[in-house]
């Protein structure tokens, strides 16, 4: 839901934050990815390098350790088989053999230097020349000597042989043990042994007998030779931030005797001891360990391997480390770098990205823009053609659509214009044409009536006539009656013209069509009445269309409407006027229209609704006919006859006949 | 005078065909004098079968009539009589079919309803016609009837004239029979005339007034005003001077159908 409402939140950012926060989140991805993934790989690189590197230091500072050791050896074994020496001690001269193994101590620096004779009984200890004739027979360097092996090897020495040798020994050795966090944990307060370097060769006569055992050592504790030179040679004394790079230490057992490791006050770090992890892995199951260890107060690429004495016995570790630091911080420069790159790729990308989505966006925005016009009705505004590529190739249709738009538009509103006006004009004819039938039944029905009524009445009237006329004969010519009867002749003679009219109307024959053009019969009419008495003061002017189509009607019948209508025209104005006949074809071109228009006195409304009635008439002598019976023509041929009248402005009678007759 | 005395010997024999008793009987009493034998017939096989027995001079019968009508009365009598005189009698709505009928050999047509005096007028007039054609000599020979001339037999003749006017005048044998001429009444201009209506009526110096028929329907141009000076111009120039009215007709063609060419 929650992820929905942000992926929602999201979809509706405008577009050029949709883009950018997508770029921008596939490259965090990707950076973070490769800085991820770079960075262990690299540091992994970084790490195994320094760990060969220390492996291969670890050796060198073996080398510098044996080398020690190998020294301590040679310097027994070559005074061991000194002729001198050997006659010395035939002849038992211990003043001599004090004096010369005394300043060989001396010159190669051994902490010990002593002579047992044949059977491991001390003659004499340079180191302390008043205490012999002990057996040193527990010595197990001593013991191989006597069978004549020349043996060298790291050996612990018990604090009462080191007291033997040599009181400051014992104090050298002695050794506070410093609490260490991480180490094994052990009930030990102090140390008290201490751990030498030490050879013994026999002395063997002429004879190849053994006569004696030579043996010297030097004591690892607190001695730094060893680790110093390991640093000199294999560091060459480099420094890191004012820390030794790297470090050597030799252990007895998990014990710092011997380090160049320094505490923070500055002192080499003795006392104190290896990690139980260290402790396990080389002490208890003798296998070399490589790793990154924390030394004393720093973290350190290290490299730990057992020292063994000549029995094979672990007794102590030799220990190389690196400062991890410099490589910490060459991988952090590095991850740095890498991460700078990689801001720096996001920002050049954000431009980019800023740019390109302008370049999209703009086109885009300005479409929205004129989408928001067009809208509001400006049909005119155009988008701005930057390119030809997909947002170009849109622009370019959009303006097609708006033309197109705008011109439907201008239609529209074009017909929305004819559209009323049509409505206006059809509602116009629709009530004219209920009017025209509303009077076409009226006709219609009349006329009905009319011819059975009239041809009914004629008989009856006939009687009346002839009876009255009979009496008038029969009655003197003095008689008061004559009057009675001649007004009774008279009304019948008006019963009789009524039903002549009412019959003239009803009789209609059915029209006889031919295909005639309306403009002929127009002139044809206007022709014969031009010359007329009641058309002298009449201005008549004809506006006939060209080219109208042919249509059927009874040519004799149409004739005589029109003749109608313009004599009722012309009647219409007897001070003179004008008469304007037109034809043409209506809109629909479904009809032909002939108009009468006239300047006469027109017409009432009152007098429009009886104008086609029978025996409707205005003027004094007409019958009241002519009308009706050119509408019951026109009703034949199933037009129409419009009119339109203002009073004293002048009357307009349409005719519109059917193009296709039915 | 002579003549008449001739005519009380032999009383005319009348026969009047009207599908109306009343109608009938207001004729025969309009027409009764003493030298006239005037019969009745209700139908016109009733009118038939009287005539076949009496041998009727003149028939006066309607045109309209159920079963045998006026038509067929007036041909089937002149097939075996041609000289027997007919005279129908119609209403407005057939004046068309009476127009043709004077065709067919009819004398003449009165329009209902009628006063006395125009039937009697219309009978002695008819009387007079019989009586004259019996005459082998006349005083002075009847004019000849110009060509081109259409004919509403014994009554009017119609000229075409330019286009839709036409000249109407009365046919010299209407007067033949008649007395003097004492006046004539023209429909006046402008009014409209129709065909086999009234378009002018004479009196005769007997007092008679005859109605002559219009021969196509209009609208009336011009009247003859010098006949009204000069009436005897009608007798003596009948086809020319005398003519009676110019009329405005738009269907004079039709109307010229129901006419004979000179």
């Amino acid at each position: 839901m929650k992820f929905k409402r942000y992926l929602d939140k999201f979809l509706n950012l405008p577009l050029r934050h949709k883009f950018i926060l997508s770029f921008l989140a596939v490259i965090s991805l990707g950076g973070l990815l490769t800085l991820t993934f770079g960075t262990r790989l690299e540091h992994r690189t970084i790490i195994s390098l320094a760990q060969a590197k220390v492996q291969h230091d670890l050796a060198s500072a073996w080398m510098v350790y044996n080398e020690k050791l190998s020294d301590i050896r040679d310097i027994v074994r070559i005074n061991s088989s000194r002729e001198s020496v050997q006659n010395s001690l035939k002849t038992n001269d211990r003043e001599t053999l004090l004096k010369y193994l005394g300043r060989v101590r001396k010159e190669f620096n051994l902490d010990v230097l002593s002579l047992t004779d044949s059977q491991g009984k001390i003659i004499f200890r340079t180191s302390q020349p008043d205490l012999w004739g002990d057996e040193q027979d527990h010595d197990p360097l001593v013991l191989r000597a006597l069978k004549g092996e020349i043996v060298s090897s790291t050996q612990i020495i018990p604090r009462e042989d080191l007291v033997k040798e040599n009181k400051n020994l014992a104090v050298q050795a002695y050794l506070d043990i410093i609490p260490t966090p991480k180490a094994a944990p052990s009930l030990k307060k102090h140390e008290e042994d201490g751990m030498m370097l030490k050879a013994a060769a026999p002395l063997i006569d002429e004879d190849y007998r053994i006569i004696g055992v030579l043996y010297g050592g030097i004591l690892l504790n607190r001695d730094y030779e060893i680790v110093d030179r390991v640093k000199e040679i294999v560091f060459k004394g480099e420094k890191y931030k004012g820390r030794e790079i790297g470090t050597a230490t030799i252990f007895q057992h998990d014990l710092r005797i011997s380090t160049n490791v320094k505490k923070e006050n500055g002192e080499r770090a003795i006392g104190t001891r290896v990690s139980q992890e260290v402790n396990q892995a080389v002490l208890k199951e003798g296998k070399p360990w490589i790793h990154r260890a924390f030394v004393v107060n720093a973290w350190y690429i290290s490299a730990y391997e057992p020292i063994k004495n000549i029995d094979g016995g672990i007794i102590g570790i030799l220990y190389v480390g690196m400062l991890e630091k410099p490589y910490i911080d060459l991988r952090n420069k590095v991850m740095i770098t890498f991460t700078g790159i990689a801001v720096l790729c996001v920002i050049i990308l954000l431009v980019i990205l800023f740019f390109i989505t302008s370049t999209i966006i703009r086109p885009l925005q300005n479409m929205v823009f004129a989408t928001n016009k067009i809208a509001r009705g400006d049909m005119n505004h155009k988008v701005d053609i930057s390119f030809q590529d997909e947002v170009g190739q849109l622009a370019q249709s959009f303006n097609q659509m708006t033309d197109a738009l705008k011109i439907a538009n201008q239609k529209l509103i074009l017909w929305g214009k004819t559209l009323e006006k049509r409505v206006e004009e059809r509602t116009k004819e629709l009530k004219d044409m209920q009017d025209s039938m509303i009077q076409s039944e009226k006709m219609a029905s009349l006329g009905k009536i009319a011819a059975g009524v009239a041809h009914e009445i004629n008989n009856p009237l006939t009687s009346i006539l002839i009876n009255t006329h009979l009496m008038m004969e029969k009655t003197s010519k003095e008689s008061p009656f004559q009057e009675n009867l001649n007004m009774i002749s008279e009304e019948t003679s008006r019963c009789s013209d009524i039903v002549k009219g009412l019959l003239e109307f009803a009789r209609q024959n059915p029209p006889q069509k031919s295909y005639v053009d309306i403009n002929e019969i127009v002139n044809t009419v206007i022709g014969i009445l031009e010359k007329q008495v009641t058309l002298k003061n009449i201005q008549i002017f004809k506006k006939l269309e060209k080219k109208l189509p042919l249509i059927g009607v009874d040519a004799s019948k149409i004739k005589q409407v029109f003749w109608n209508l313009i004599i009722n025209a012309a009647e219409a104005m007897p001070q003179g006027g004008t008469l304007m006949i037109s034809s043409r074809l209506s809109r629909s071109e479904q009809f032909i229209e002939v108009e009468c228009l006239d300047t006469g006195v027109g017409i009432s409304d009152e007098q429009k609704k009886k104008l086609f009635d029978p025996f409707f008439t205005t003027k004094g002598g007409g019958t009241g006919l002519g009308l009706a019976v050119s509408y019951g023509i026109i009703e034949q041929h199933h037009g129409r006859i419009d009119v339109k009248s203002q009073l004293s402005q002048g009357s307009s009678f349409t005719v519109s006949l059917p193009v296709k007759g039915t | 005078m002579m003549e008449e005395r001739m005519e009380d010997m032999v009383k005319r024999k009348i026969l009047v065909v009207d599908d109306e008793i009343n109608v009938c009987k207001s004729i025969r009493q309009a027409i009764t004098k003493e030298e006239y034998d005037v019969d009745m017939a209700l139908s016109g096989e009733e009118a038939l079968q009287m005539d076949k027995e009496k041998l009727y001079d003149l028939v006066i019968t309607d045109l309209m009539m159920p079963g045998i009508s006026g038509v067929e009365l007036l041909t089937s009598i002149k097939i075996n009589r041609p000289e027997v005189i007919v005279i129908l009698v119609t209403g407005y709505p057939t004046i068309k079919t009476a127009v043709q009928s004077v065709k067919l050999g009819a004398f003449d047509y009165i329009p209902k309803p009628f006063t006395p005096d125009e039937l009697r007028s219309l009978v002695s007039r008819a009387f007079r016609e019989a009586a004259g054609k019996g005459i082998e000599t006349e005083k002075t020979p009847s004019p000849v009837i110009p060509e081109g001339l259409y004919l509403m037999r014994g009554h009017t003749w119609l000229r075409k004239e330019e286009e839709h006017m036409a000249t109407i005048g009365i046919v010299y044998d209407f007067f033949k029979n008649l007395e003097r001429i004492t006046r004539i009444e023209l429909t006046p201009e402008n009014k409209t005339i129709i065909q086999g209506e009234v378009c002018a009526r004479i009196t005769d110096a007997e007092g008679h007034i005859h109605r002559i028929w219009s021969p196509a329907s209009g609208r009336i141009a011009r009247i003859n005003k010098t006949i009204e000076e000069d009436i005897n111009l009608l007798k003596k120039d009948p086809y020319g001077r005398g003519w009676l009215l110019q009329i405005v007709a738009p269907e004079l063609e039709k109307d010229i159908e129901g006419l004979v060419a000179s």
